[in-house]
């Protein structure tokens, strides 16, 4: 009854703290919902489309201006320039205006005719990762029609049907299928993770911010009476409003994406909604181990900047894990967002039974417990450390 | 100081370790061959050869292969069904179906392209036992009579190091200033100004501190643009001078935006809660990962408020393609434009932060 009672003065008295400084607001909901606007319009189309390239044609026949045609035809590239030559065409890449260029050297349409197999070829700035692989992917198309167009012109010259000389053209016919994201869709390859993983850097931010600045500002010792002395319930009254706010937002990001975007989710919103709330009590809880285990603000709030951002590229949604270094491997158990990820590709993305993911929201329910360990900790430094300027 | 030191020091190397695979090798797939012929078993051979993909376990059902995916031991399966060798022999065209895990873009582009490639070369030696040709060399021109190649211009091995870093040193710049900055003039809003000379303008105080970081940030510049990458043998094909010509008016345009928006940090913590999490739109907005050229309108204005968007684009043209400044004069010109107008910014906010402290 007692620590109820102090339990309510401390989370009444932390609303106040929210409410009267701007900065909490301002991190727990209009960074993120600014991030989460950026993102969702940002990549809005999904897969790019009309990515800039141009050709340089030296040859000039009917049988090159044929290509060019179909390769502007293809869905991801747009032709915007001609060039003389691959001098100036590279130029054009360097300055930035086109992603890359296909060239067709001069005699390519003589060779053709003359069975002298002639090269074409197409050159790529893969600074531009993703600019680079869609442009590559449409031109190797382009190239592999032509190919097939003319072998196949000449078979059916022979008295070939167009299903005998597609048969013996390519025999073995390769059918793709992208599970979980059909349509190669960026949006949703990218977006299912960069919220969460927004949210789950400025939470852990805020946690180290908001029990640290109790120490600087001097309150530390009136914080913990209003808790009869009690580190737990200190911690609990102040960490539940901020739970509280977060979590509504963790909630609507799920359903702005899962029921206003119509991101795949196969096992259902709620599966979602729980490795969203796990997460963010994860992540408060490593922002409190971290102010317990250096209660100076600017060094648990240096570490926690460096977990939250180093988080976005560990947890293997942008670059697999299966990339990276054996140590990096093992490394990546200790960030909340990694689990998150993990969940997401097995419940939402591609919709396997709860029982595959059991490890990664135990996983995350671990993280929860690290607060035990630095609470001793805390409390003694709360009571005796002066902050140092 | 450890927001203009250690941090520019440490992360540039973390990252780079991360990332210093460059690419995904030997994704782990699944082989369902219910064909279980010749043809399906050479397939499977040579695509296990291949180095993007290794065939980790053979199946003999959808079923098993499935729960291998799920339990995430497999990203992909590869399937030939068993009608494969029949429609092969009676000159059919024959379908083998690959399904892979969207849970990374890598694994689908791994096991397309292994699988892609050892189609292509089958395809070629069925049409040359075919055709029966009488020279090879006639074989080879009717299997493909035009030839293609792609050529990298900048970044060959198309590798995620020498795609993301670049980026990620330039921007750590931009943010680490943006931190240092703000913190240090929150913790001079929160111990009053030591200074305390009520005559000095905004413009003396925007001159001396902005050359004293210039000074501490030149040495880092140096470090993490040209230490790191040499020291992970990542591709550097910058011109000393363009470099450094570059650098200066985006290291300026950092520091009097840094301090413009300084003003606005009135404790010194706040300064990380404010700037730590912006690292990631502000990668996003420059165009490096997602095309400038599908960024909508809007953002595209908001990103060019920031000095990391052109400094992102300007230094991988001169760091992968060896672009001069005159190649990237837009970039060059947008800097300066920054510079000017976010010296103008810093100067002002400075007077009015200063004006109201003293009246």
């Amino acid at each position: 009854m007692q620590s109820a009672k102090a339990f309510r003065r401390v989370f009444a008295r932390e609303a106040r703290i929210i409410f009267s400084r701007p900065i909490y607001l301002m991190c727990m909901v209009v960074a993120p919902l600014c991030t989460f606007v950026l993102f969702a319009t940002l990549m809005n189309a999904g897969l790019p489309v009309e990515l800039p390239v141009a050709v340089v044609d030296a040859d000039n026949s009917s049988t090159t201006r044929k290509i060019t045609r179909n390769l502007d035809a293809m869905q991801q590239i747009g032709i915007i320039a001609r060039y003389a030559d691959t001098e100036r065409a590279t130029d054009a890449i360097r300055r930035g205006d086109i992603y890359a260029f296909y060239y067709f050297p001069e005699g390519t349409t003589e060779e053709l005719l003359s069975n002298r197999q002639p090269t074409i070829s197409f050159y790529i700035n893969y600074s531009y990762l993703a600019a680079g692989s869609l442009t590559y992917r449409d031109m190797y198309i382009t190239s592999l029609l032509a190919n097939a167009a003319v072998g196949q012109a000449a078979l059916m010259a022979r008295g070939a049907t167009k299903r005998e000389s597609e048969a013996l053209l390519q025999p073995i016919v390769i059918e793709t299928h992208a599970i979980g994201n059909p349509w190669l869709n960026y949006s949703i390859y990218l977006n299912n993770t960069l919220f969460p993983g927004v949210l789950s850097l400025l939470t852990i931010l805020l946690t180290a911010f908001s029990i640290t600045s109790e120490i600087k500002q001097s309150t530390a010792q009136q914080w913990l009476e209003s808790a009869n002395g009690s580190i737990a319930v200190a911690l609990a009254g102040k960490l539940l409003p901020q739970t509280v706010i977060i979590s509504l937002v963790a909630i609507f990001y799920n359903i702005y994406l899962y029921r206003f975007m119509h991101f795949p989710i196969h096992d259902g919103i709620w599966s979602m909604i729980a490795a969203s709330l796990l997460m963010v009590a994860a992540s408060q809880s490593l922002g409190t181990f971290l102010a317990g285990l250096l209660p100076s603000p600017r060094w648990s709030m240096s570490i926690a900047s460096l977990w939250g951002v180093v988080s976005f590229s560990i947890s293997g949604f942008s670059f697999p894990i299966e990339g990276m270094s054996g140590a990096i491997q093992t490394a990546t158990n200790l960030f909340p967002l990694r689990h998150y990820f993990m969940i997401y590709c097995n419940q939402a993305l591609l919709g396997y039974p709860v029982a595959e993911a059991a490890i990664h929201y135990a996983a995350l329910l671990t993280f929860c417990i690290l607060p035990f360990f630095t609470m001793r900790q805390l409390k003694k430094a709360l009571l005796t450390y002066p902050y140092i300027r | 100081m450890v927001f203009f030191v250690l941090v520019p020091l440490g992360y540039p190397l973390l990252y780079t370790y991360i990332y210093s695979q460059e690419v995904v090798r030997e994704i782990e797939v699944a082989a369902c061959d219910l064909s279980n012929s010749k043809e399906s078993r050479k397939f499977l051979r040579m695509a296990d050869a291949t180095p993007e993909i290794t065939i980790q376990s053979y199946c003999t059902d959808m079923l098993s292969a499935r729960t291998l995916m799920q339990q995430d031991k497999v990203k992909g399966i590869i399937y030939i069904p068993e009608e494969f060798s029949n429609n092969l022999n009676n000159s059919e065209q024959a379908h083998i179906s690959i399904y892979c895990s969207m849970a990374s873009l890598f694994y689908y582009k791994s096991i397309l392209v292994a699988c892609t490639e050892t189609s292509l070369a089958m395809n070629k030696n069925i049409l040359i036992s075919k055709l029966g040709a009488s020279t090879e060399r006639q074989a080879e021109v009717e299997s493909s009579p035009l030839l293609s190649e792609a050529i990298g211009i900048a970044n060959p091995s198309a590798g995620f190091a020498n795609f993301v870093i670049p980026a990620i040193l330039i921007l750590i710049l931009q943010q680490t200033l943006l931190l240092g900055v703000g913190m240090r003039m929150g913790s001079e809003h929160e111990q009053g100004y030591q200074l305390h000379k009520k005559n000095i303008y905004g413009i003396a105080q925007v001159v001396g501190r902005s050359t004293a970081y210039l000074t501490i940030y030149i040495p880092v510049t140096a470090y993490v643009l040209c230490v790191v990458p040499a020291l992970f043998d990542l591709s550097q094909l910058s011109n000393a001078l363009t470099l450094v010509m570059f650098m200066l008016p985006y290291l300026l345009a950092c520091i009097f935006m840094a301090m413009t928006l300084g003003c606005f940090v009135w404790e010194r913590e706040t300064a990380m809660l404010l700037f730590v999490f912006t690292s990631v739109p502000f990668l996003f907005l420059s165009g490096i990962s997602w095309p400038e050229s599908a960024v909508p309108v809007f953002w595209k204005a908001v990103s060019c408020i920031l000095p990391s968007t052109f400094g992102i684009n300007g230094f991988v043209s001169i760091n992968e393609t060896g672009a001069s400044l005159n190649d990237i004069s837009f970039e060059y010109h947008a800097l300066w434009i920054q510079c000017c107008i976010y010296f103008v910014t810093a100067c002002v906010t400075t007077n009015i932060r200063y004006r109201r402290k003293y009246s």
